[in-house]
């Protein structure tokens, strides 16, 4: 197994900061591309809700979302077929994911409802 | 261990081999020499305790003011130099070296191990904070403290506004105070995972040792960039560069992204390890394991990260967009998640147990009354609305101090109780500490509950009287009275602790009955914590073998006795416990004492602003550090194995992988924290400030970045192909290859200072040329840095302390030149190539 291939194994201990280094880098991609966006790009505040720039990062939301649900199903197979500290390390990182989801969604929700750049 | 053991002639001569390589130094050289962790661990907690009072001092001057509407206690302007410094005392000189204090005397004892991995980094530590303490404490004695609020925002802290020395004091001391932060936070998280006892899997781990790490590596992530606002806004205020200035294309809102980056997650840090304290007494008062050991673990990582998604909660009124502030808003109530997580495992595992209520489990119950409490504030200050009413107001003040003092300080003094028989052999006052506790939780609730509707009905913070009219007088009294009265329940607290030293009851072996590793020890611990080491392969040693601290005691487990005379740790695998190799400590040593003294001198010489002082004082420090660095690995000095001495395991410098690796890795990893806060302020700069002032041609030469950046990379793969034959046991020629890389090192430093000389910056007119000036001299700092260490290592190559018998340390140099390649070509694309490719000054 590749270097690369063994830390994304669901036992390796990088499974605990997985799921959310992912979260922030979606956080951080949220808010700098809504800061930018909103600077290079304003749209008319009557267009609401539905513009490109809240399009755009929902379409980022919901591959984030997929991504760390994809990683905690993985994380809980594995779990159920290991033992000690990998079994360990596999639920927990499982969670970390689940939660990371969760939070991603959350997080999200506002990019349905509110007016980017007010 | 109990005393009954120490009888036969073998194990007395066990203890005296030991006590004979581990302790401390006699007299005045022992003083500032010392470098053993438990030392250094208490001498931190009694130089937190020192500031901790003077802070309190403070803490009752503000309410003597606040008493009474009109007051003339203190004028104006002291009042706001002992709110500025009640603030930044609490936070920097107490909250943070108390805990880490704690954590340097409690880790290596609950995971087994003799010391911290890097016993001289604790002491350079220790004597940082001393001085950085000193220095900007002083200011308040000269009457020249900072009074810019403990956040120091700009303008307000800029010299426009605060045209003394006492925004200096601030910035150079909390940076000082910061280099000891950032070394506890390196050499903790080191030490946890790769220096606990054999057999101890990350999954059998103490919960305290998973809130330190986690606190360890947020110090790790989460200073620096407070170190760079702080370097940033010291350059505006000595040289005039205007990165916080709008005319000169700078922006003040910079200084709070910064600050907040670092201190949303600083009340994390803080309140991390005391929760590691609750999740440590709660089972042990409880009489069973913990419920949800993993969810535990859960709630520590999430909450890790999930604080350094909120610092714009703090800026909620500065402007930002409502979408925005959505994002952080939801993600404010997101960390309460975890926090519940653990709130209710504790009461699960009480519900479960069979609760006693001693002295310890007191102060506990009154951490989760108060702490919840500041958690549902929290909560409500989470809300932008909500947020936008109370800003700025006493509310906001009373939350602070509901989760400050709720969650650290309650939980610290649990700790304080509990483990005073483990450093004194005595047991504390029960009446004594009850009384105690009763005052100063009255007088919390009093003091703070109250300040919620002072905050309500409008009264801002800072403000250094009130009209009657306000019909503030009645809240503002009780609240004073409440204060004065917690002020005796401290002091009922301190007799307590200060007497029961003299008078206190002899504690019994394990006294709680305690289940973790530290309580297999005497009590007071001996300087090597551990006659020989433990296998441990549960998460409840003591539990399980109650025995343990006899057989340790008698030498009946690994590495018993020092007849070599050398300190040695184990180090294992973070994962799994298994053992990896031997670690050879350095012993005393006064290296750590002079390196910050040079710091201090290097402090000292900027406030007063002579510079060629600084100079001296850098130049020393750096002198005594690569000299601190020479002796190590396979240096007499460091007392390496003979050539016949057994390899099973290997010393830690025949391998390619030992903790000296691992901590450059994490050292690196805060470097990058300071690098992207770096690369952040740019584009910040570029993007947002009003008046930025992008020149139509970059001032960066192309060719020569290019070819510095040439000269770097060649070095970097020429050094990695070297370091991977060395490990295959290939050392022909290595100190001439060693000597070329260190030349392409230097090659490419004296192209980057070509290049900046070429650029003709003006770093005063415009924040543009200030920050690549900025970004330019990281570059230089890390290249130069880069060059001299791997010229050391030609010279160690060529006396023989590096070879294929010893590869460790051009590995771990390796790491230093890697790190320089990426953010090289990062920052060069940032700062040369995309201002060209997007055409931004045209």
């Amino acid at each position: 197994m590749t270097a690369l291939g063994r830390w994304l194994a669901p036992s390796h201990p990088a499974q605990l900061l997985l799921g959310l280094t992912i979260w922030s880098l979606w956080f951080v991609a949220l808010y700098g591309g809504l800061s930018v966006a909103c600077e290079l790009a304003p749209p008319a505040p009557r267009q609401g809700a539905l513009t490109g720039i809240n399009t755009w990062l929902a379409v980022l939301t919901l591959a984030t979302l997929a991504l760390l649900a994809w990683l905690a199903w993985r994380g809980l197979c594995a779990g159920r077929e290991t033992v000690g500290s990998a079994r360990f390390i596999a639920l927990v990182g499982a969670g970390l994911h689940l939660f990371s989801a969760a939070g991603v969604a959350f997080v999200g929700l506002p990019l349905v409802v509110l007016t980017p750049c007010l | 261990m109990s005393e009954s053991m120490r009888t036969t002639p073998e194990v007395e001569r066990l203890h005296s081999e030991l006590s004979a390589v581990w302790g401390n130094p006699r007299g005045w050289r022992g003083v500032f020499s010392v470098v053993n962790h438990s030392t250094l661990g208490l001498r931190f907690m009694a130089t937190g305790l020192v500031f901790f009072l003077l802070g309190g001092v403070l803490a009752m001057l503000i309410r003597t003011q606040l008493a009474l509407p009109d007051q003339d206690f203190m004028p104006p302007e002291i009042y706001a130099q002992v709110t500025t410094m009640h603030g930044t005392v609490m936070m920097f000189l107490f909250a943070i070296p108390m805990l880490e204090g704690l954590a340097i005397y409690l880790i290596p004892k609950m995971i087994g191990a003799r010391d911290l991995v890097c016993p001289r980094l604790t002491a350079f530590g220790y004597w940082c904070y001393l001085f950085g303490g000193i220095i900007l404490f002083a200011s308040l004695l000269l009457e020249m403290a900072p009074d810019s609020g403990w956040f120091m925002y700009t303008p307000l802290s800029s010299s426009e506004f605060a045209p003394g020395p006492g925004s200096d004091f601030w910035l150079l001391g909390i940076t000082f105070v910061e280099i000891s932060a950032l070394s506890a936070g390196v050499e903790l998280t080191v030490s946890i995972l790769r220096t606990r006892a054999p057999g101890m899997a990350l999954h059998r781990m103490p919960l305290f040792a998973w809130y330190i790490l986690a606190m360890s590596l947020m110090i790790v992530v989460g200073f620096p960039p407070l170190i760079l606002g702080s370097v940033l806004l010291e350059l505006e205020r000595a040289a005039g560069m205007p990165f916080f200035t709008v005319a000169g294309g700078g922006d003040p809102i910079l200084w709070q992204h910064l600050f907040w980056l670092f201190g949303h997650p600083e009340v994390y840090i803080i309140f991390l390890p005391a929760a590691g304290i609750v999740s440590t007494l709660v089972p042990v008062f409880a009489g069973r394991p913990i419920i949800g050991y993993g969810w535990v673990v859960s709630a520590i990582v999430i909450t890790g990260f999930i604080s350094f998604g909120l610092w714009v909660h703090h800026m909620f009124t500065v402007g930002i967009p409502q979408l925005a502030q959505a994002f952080f808003s939801a993600a404010s109530m997101l960390v309460a998640v975890p926090t519940a997580i653990q709130v209710f495992v504790w009461l699960a595992t009480l519900w479960l147990g069979r609760p006693r209520m001693s002295l310890p489990m007191l102060w506990i119950t009154g951490f989760l009354v108060i702490f919840v409490c500041g958690g549902l504030t929290g909560v409500m200050l989470a809300l932008v609305p909500f947020n936008w009413q109370v800003h700025d107001t006493h509310f906001v003040v009373a939350h602070m101090h509901y989760v400050l003092v709720g969650g650290m300080f309650f939980p610290l003094l649990a700790g304080a109780y509990y483990w005073l028989p483990l450093v004194t052999g005595r047991m504390p006052s029960e009446r004594l500490g009850r009384l105690g506790f009763w005052l100063t939780f009255l007088g919390f609730n009093l003091t703070f509950l109250i300040m919620h509707w002072t905050g309500l009905l409008g009264m801002p913070r800072r403000i250094y009287t009130y009209d009657s009219a306000m019909g503030w007088d009645l809240y503002n009294l009780i609240s004073s009275i409440g204060g004065f009265m917690m002020a005796a329940g401290i002091a009922a607290v301190l007799v307590d602790l200060v007497v029961h030293g003299r008078y206190g009851r002899r504690a019994p072996h394990n006294p709680w009955g305690a289940d973790t590793l530290e309580w297999s020890l005497a009590m007071p611990p001996p300087n090597y914590n551990f006659a020989s080491l433990p296998r441990v392969e549960s998460r409840h040693p003591l539990w399980e073998n109650p025995t343990l601290g006899d057989e340790i005691a008698r030498g009946e487990h690994a590495r018993p006795g020092a007849a070599h005379g050398r300190r040695e740790l184990l180090g294992s695998e973070a994962l799994t416990g298994r053992v990896r190799e031997v670690i050879h400590l350095p012993g005393n040593s006064l290296l750590p004492l002079f390196a910050a003294l040079c710091l201090a001198v290097v402090c000292v010489g900027l406030l007063m602003r002579i510079y060629p002082l600084s100079l001296v004082g850098l130049a020393g420090a750096g002198v005594l550090l690569l000299r601190w660095s020479w002796e190590n690995g396979g240096h007499s000095r460091a007392a390496p194995l003979g050539h016949n001495d057994p390899e099973d395991p290997p010393l830690h410098s025949r391998t390619a992988d030992g903790p000296g690796r691992w901590t450059m890795g994490v050292a690196l990893l805060a470097d990058g924290a300071f690098f992207l806060a770096l690369l952040f302020g740019w584009f910040y700069l570029w993007t947002v400030s009003p008046q930025w002032q992008m020149p139509d041609q970059s001032p960066l030469s192309l060719p020569l970045l290019l070819a510095s950046g040439a000269a770097l990379t060649l070095g970097t793969l020429w050094l990695e192909r070297r370091v991977a034959a060395l490990r295959r046991g290939h050392e022909a020629g290595l100190t001439l290859v060693l000597s070329a890389i260190a030349a392409l090192g230097g090659l490419h430093v004296a192209l980057l200072v070509a290049a900046l000389l070429a650029a003709g910056l003006e770093p005063t007119a415009t924040a543009h040329d200030a920050t690549l000036l900025v970004g330019l001299a990281y570059l230089l700092v890390h290249g130069g840095l880069a060059a001299i260490l791997i010229a050391l290592q030609a010279c160690r190559a060529g006396l023989g302390l590096v070879g294929a018998r010893l590869p460790f340390e051009p590995g771990v140099v390796a790491l230093l030149w890697r790190y320089q390649l990426g953010v090289f070509w990062i920052l060069s694309a940032a700062i040369a190539l995309l201002p060209r490719l997007t055409g931004a000054g045209s």
